[in-house]
């Protein structure tokens, strides 16, 4: 019998200087800091780690109900609860550490020196590759999407974030504005080295019969393969008008998907709200693109990207 | 170079094959599952999360109590069908296979051996309850209330109540079953009569009303007492923080990591029912 050798096709990627082993990467709260899926998933086997957002101090997050479910997708206002940076350092960082993986930190303030001082704190603290700049959070008042929704302060916050910080910097921005290559280009302007889209957009649903919102923040994000045809749509924009390697996020549950986000131009992917639906749904996506490297005969996934055919 | 050693992927989740899934009454599916290590681990007062198709629509997974073991390598669960997910479960056949995470949770803290449980189900509330009621022993009282005889758990269930439990106190609010009027105050005038020979401790599921009122009986009477929370959930393992429930020391916690099984003494109340309350209005 002849044996059939087959190269393994090479995934890795150098994304804006983080050592990537393979584009898997997880969305910033969809997989919480890690160890919420350890044991289902070997974090070692994923390219990289978002972890939940952090800020200065702990938030309490919004108040019930936070989520509801809509046709393929789900909104939710979290509110951004989380323990606050000291805590996230002390407790979740340690524990990170210890597996192979890129941990990519999302950090996110109501005002402009909240970011700054989180991401002082995280310069030059072991086990960090790179800091993921959250200013699309549609669910809090303040900050957030206030950022993420104006060119100017969005560029005023991300350059203030690249003075203090040696590591890599990306820029997560919202899908909730007119022309996202507006935001894509400030954040070049920026000095960011990368950027993550999309976050989430926002919606509502109501209770007809109680004529409530579904939700207690009455608006909230919505995510899941619902949104996914926008953000492949976003990421090709943002890809053509920036030479920025891009995470592609929004709805991927399948290597198929992934692959979309790859041929519209992103250099890696998040794997959000498929994590809660199918707690391995992160090997399953990096198992589809694997395989389908072989079927198509791709020795490297970084020749595929941004090679969408749209002549 | 940093890598942690991956123990193999956890049985927490795999695909279940279905034994069983058939209309028990009064709106009620029984839902049997083959789920061996999960059936081994389980306690009463955990839940599971099942998906209820592989499509992406509905996306989410539910949760579901677990209501008993009938045997050493399944689960049973005992569903209300209330919307589109529910609907579409009751059309999974024996033999589907069906995408099963659990067990998930804390459980309730098992009474003591001299302790008289005393379990308070409300709506559709019952099945952890059933489960407790099996493990509690025959000195349980077992509340059951209700809108009307209709909104009752399946007889079958209430059968199964009064055969393993000492007494079953039933309320409906239209009087159309058992005693008139709320669960809440059969069990008030239950504790006021009752002699304290041996400590009781008190074990809710219910909505969240039901629960507030038990609690303030709890209180009254300085009784523990121990409540099921629900509250709507999309990942079932502490990622998503969808799961809040509002304690008294200020922040949240989650139902599927730190609950679902709360001290009532520890939630605040006034969020919760204020939160319920307009909702169902």
């Amino acid at each position: 019998m002849a044996a059939k050798f087959k190269i393994k096709p090479d995934l890795s990627i150098d994304f804006a200087g983080i050592r990537l082993k393979n584009p898997v990467l997880t969305a910033s709260g969809t997989f919480g800091y890690g160890e919420e899926y350890a044991e289902f998933v070997d974090l070692n086997k994923l390219g990289g780690i978002i972890v939940k957002g952090i800020s200065i101090n702990p938030i309490k997050g919004n108040p019930p109900p936070r989520i509801w479910e809509t046709p393929s997708g789900m909104l939710n206002a979290i509110g951004l609860e989380n323990p606050g940076v000291d805590v996230f350092l002390r407790d979740k960082l340690p524990y990170l550490r210890t597996f192979d993986t890129a941990v990519i930190v999302n950090i996110f303030g109501y005002s402009l020196e909240d970011y700054v001082s989180v991401a002082e704190k995280l310069d030059g603290v072991p086990g960090i590759d790179g800091l993921e700049v959250n200013i699309s959070c549609p669910n809090v008042k303040a900050g957030g999407m206030v950022f993420g929704t104006n060119v100017k302060a969005a560029f005023e916050l991300l350059a203030a974030v690249r003075k203090v910080t040696k590591l890599p910097v990306i820029a997560k921005l919202s899908p909730n504005v007119a022309d996202i290559t507006d935001f894509a280009r400030a954040a070049r302007d920026a000095g960011c080295d990368g950027l993550s889209l999309i976050n989430t957009l926002l919606g509502m649903a109501i209770d007809v019969r109680c004529r409530r919102p579904r939700i207690a923040n009455c608006t909230g994000g919505l995510s899941g393969p619902a949104i996914r045809p926008v953000a492949v749509r976003m990421v090709w924009e943002a890809a053509k008008a920036v030479p920025l390697p891009i995470i592609g996020m929004g709805g991927i549950a399948s290597g198929d998907d992934a692959l979309e986000f790859i041929l519209a131009g992103a250099s890696a992917i998040a794997v959000g709200t498929a994590n809660f639906v199918n707690p391995r749904a992160t090997l399953d996506v990096l198992s589809g693109i694997e395989q389908f490297m072989t079927e198509q005969g791709q020795g490297r996934l970084s020749s595929l990207i941004g090679k969408v055919e749209t002549g | 170079m940093r890598s942690r050693r991956f123990r193999l992927p956890s049985s927490r989740f795999h695909k279940a094959t279905i034994l069983d899934n058939k209309s028990v009454g009064r709106g009620y599916f029984r839902l049997v599952l083959r789920a061996l290590e999960m059936s081994a681990a389980a306690l009463p007062g955990q839940f599971v999360m099942l998906r209820v198709s592989e499509n992406m629509d509905p996306l989410l997974a539910r949760p579901f109590g677990i209501s008993s073991l009938p045997s050493r390598s399944s689960l049973e669960l005992i569903y209300r069908v209330v919307g589109r997910g529910t609907s579409l479960l009751t059309q999974r056949k024996a033999g589907d296979s069906l995408n099963l995470l659990g067990p998930i949770g804390n459980g309730f803290p098992l009474p003591e051996k001299d302790a008289t449980p005393v379990l308070i189900a409300g709506g559709s509330g019952f099945p952890p309850l059933h489960f407790l009621s099996a493990k509690a022993g025959s000195r349980a009282h077992l509340f059951i209330g209700a809108r009307n005889k209709d909104c009752l758990p399946p007889s079958g269930i209430v059968k199964s109540f009064r055969d393993t439990a000492a007494k079953v106190h039933l309320a409906t609010e239209d009087g159309s079953a058992g005693k008139r009027g709320m669960t809440t105050d059969l069990l008030n005038a239950f504790l006021n009569e009752m002699e304290r020979k041996t400590p009781i401790v008190l074990y809710a599921c219910g909505p969240h009303a039901m629960l507030g009122a038990v609690s303030r009986i709890a209180a009254i009477h300085s009784l523990p007492c121990f409540v099921s929370m629900e509250e709507r959930m999309a990942c079932g393992v502490g990622a998503c923080m969808g799961c809040s429930v509002a304690m008294k020391t200020g922040g949240y916690k989650r139902v599927c990591k730190d609950g679902p099984v709360f001290d009532s003494r520890d939630i605040e109340w006034s969020e919760q029912v204020a939160v319920k309350l307009v909702e169902s209005r």
